[in-house]
């Protein structure tokens, strides 16, 4: 538990809340303090940070060079693997993955679509267009 | 009707853990005095498991605390307290007009939410999490007050971000549950609901005959985390020790995933019943927990410098074991103890 915030994330928006922490001292007491959290949460949570990134990167690129859906970008930044999203949309696993080919997502029809948008919280345009 | 005010006057604490913290404040609200490792004690929130067949979030699930809603179905349990909880809805609108009716009545109303979409959370924790907990009081034009024990001060949502919480999607799954305490009785049974506590704690962590759970999990565990460089690579390995060190630290529990506040519940007790055991316990407690913050920041080391580990897994995995000993020995002490 640190006093300060520190800047140590890449994102400026993180690390900005103060929680509560218990510790136990040599005299035999549980403390409670309030403040920013330490240095071990701060290097994880960074390392898993860079990690989802890199996965968001690089479906950005193939879904660019025409090489995925928009499916995987979102379904990427939503930091969900296929079966996860096959339980979010009540879409069965092989289909979702299907559905990660340009091909076969241009065919696709409305009502499908609207699942997809409702679990990743877009609008059908946005889905259909990665910035 | 849109217009209407709801303020229902409910104290908000800030809590290391969510669950019990809710529960804590719930408690306050009806007139008795309870503090978070109280209700953490009592509704078993220790517990230890290791799923490495499951992944969440790329590396292998692991708990430090157990199942949602634990905590607060054992407490009012154990307590005789007259409680409601409600599984699951069938339909969001229902859910919401449920809590809608709560707080006409004036009824501090908990919920289980997951964290990816919830909108005032720190955003660096906002990953798939579906174990939160939180407590609406208060409801003005289409937002709702909500008291989240993780935050300091209480926050504002919307109708729509809080349905869209309510019912959050994958492991889990909240189906908008929902619960609140109808009413307590003056007289609250303490002692024998900490003896209940205690003795089902002592039962979950060393006597399930499952290798995955309690302290079986963490000697596991540790012979895992000796496999994963040569198995996986340093990368990944990394990676799970991060994941480990991430959920021992999640949500403010002072990086020894809740031994701490299940020490302070020990202290606690034992103090209030006049048991020596019960504080040299405490004093164990305390020193496992202190052992786990030294293994999550000689851990954080490997995950800072991902390819070059500067700790050797052989020595994290044997701190590990000999975490799961000196637990094992707080539990078997327990379970002699007569309050």
């Amino acid at each position: 538990m640190e006093k300060e915030a520190n800047p140590v994330y890449k994102n400026q928006a993180y690390g900005q809340f103060r929680e509560l922490f218990y510790s136990y001292g040599a005299d035999g007491k549980f403390e409670k303090n309030v403040g920013f959290h330490g240095e071990s949460t701060r290097v994880t949570l960074q390392q898993a940070w860079d990690l989802f990134n890199d996965r968001i990167e690089e479906a950005r690129q193939k879904v660019k060079a025409g090489l995925a859906s928009p499916i995987l970008y979102y379904m990427e930044k939503t930091l969900v693997t296929p079966l996860d999203l096959s339980m979010h949309t009540g879409i069965m696993v092989w289909r979702v993955k299907r559905h990660l080919k340009p091909k076969v997502f241009k065919r696709l029809n409305e009502k499908t679509l609207k699942r997809y948008a409702e679990v990743f919280n877009t609008t059908l345009e946005q889905l259909k267009n990665v910035d | 009707m849109e217009n209407k005010k709801i303020m229902i006057d409910y104290k908000h604490r800030q809590a290391g853990h969510c669950e019990s913290g809710a529960t804590s404040n719930l408690f306050n609200f009806h007139g008795i005095e309870m503090s978070e490792p109280m209700a953490f004690g009592i509704g078993n929130g220790l517990y230890f498991s290791y799923i490495p067949f499951l992944k969440l979030q790329y590396a292998p699930m692991l708990s430090f605390r157990n199942l949602p809603n634990t905590v607060f179905h054992r407490s009012m349990k154990y307590l005789g307290v007259d409680a409601t909880v409600i599984k699951n809805f069938k339909e969001p609108n229902e859910s919401m007009a449920a809590l809608d009716r709560n707080l006409e009545k004036g009824i501090p109303t908990g919920m289980q939410v997951g964290v990816f979409n919830l909108t005032f959370f720190p955003p660096e924790y906002r990953m798939h999490y579906n174990m939160h907990n939180i407590v609406a009081f208060g409801k003005e034009d289409n937002d709702y007050w909500v008291s989240d024990t993780v935050m300091e001060l209480p926050q504002r949502i919307s109708h729509e971000d809080l349905q869209r919480v309510r019912w959050a999607k994958g492991a889990f799954a909240p189906k908008g549950k929902m619960y609140w305490i109808n009413n307590v009785k003056k007289e609250l049974d303490i002692k024998s609901a900490v003896e209940k506590g205690i003795k089902k704690t002592v039962y979950e962590m060393i006597k399930i005959p499952f290798p995955l759970i309690g302290v079986k999990g963490i000697h596991w565990l540790a012979k895992d985390l000796k496999k994963w460089p040569k198995k996986h690579g340093n990368e990944t390995a990394s990676f799970y020790l991060g994941q480990i060190i991430r959920m021992s630290e999640d949500f403010g529990t002072g990086g020894a995933g809740f031994r701490y506040i299940y020490g302070a519940f020990l202290k606690e007790a034992g103090e209030k019943f006049n048991n020596p055991e019960l504080l040299e316990a405490s004093v164990m407690m305390g020193n496992a927990a202190n052992r786990w913050r030294e293994f999550t920041y000689l851990g954080a080391r490997n995950c800072k410098n991902r390819s070059k580990p500067e700790e050797d897994y052989g020595k994290l995995s044997e701190m590990l074991h000999e975490i799961a000993d000196m637990e094992k020995a707080v539990y078997v002490k327990l379970d002699k103890i007569k309050i």
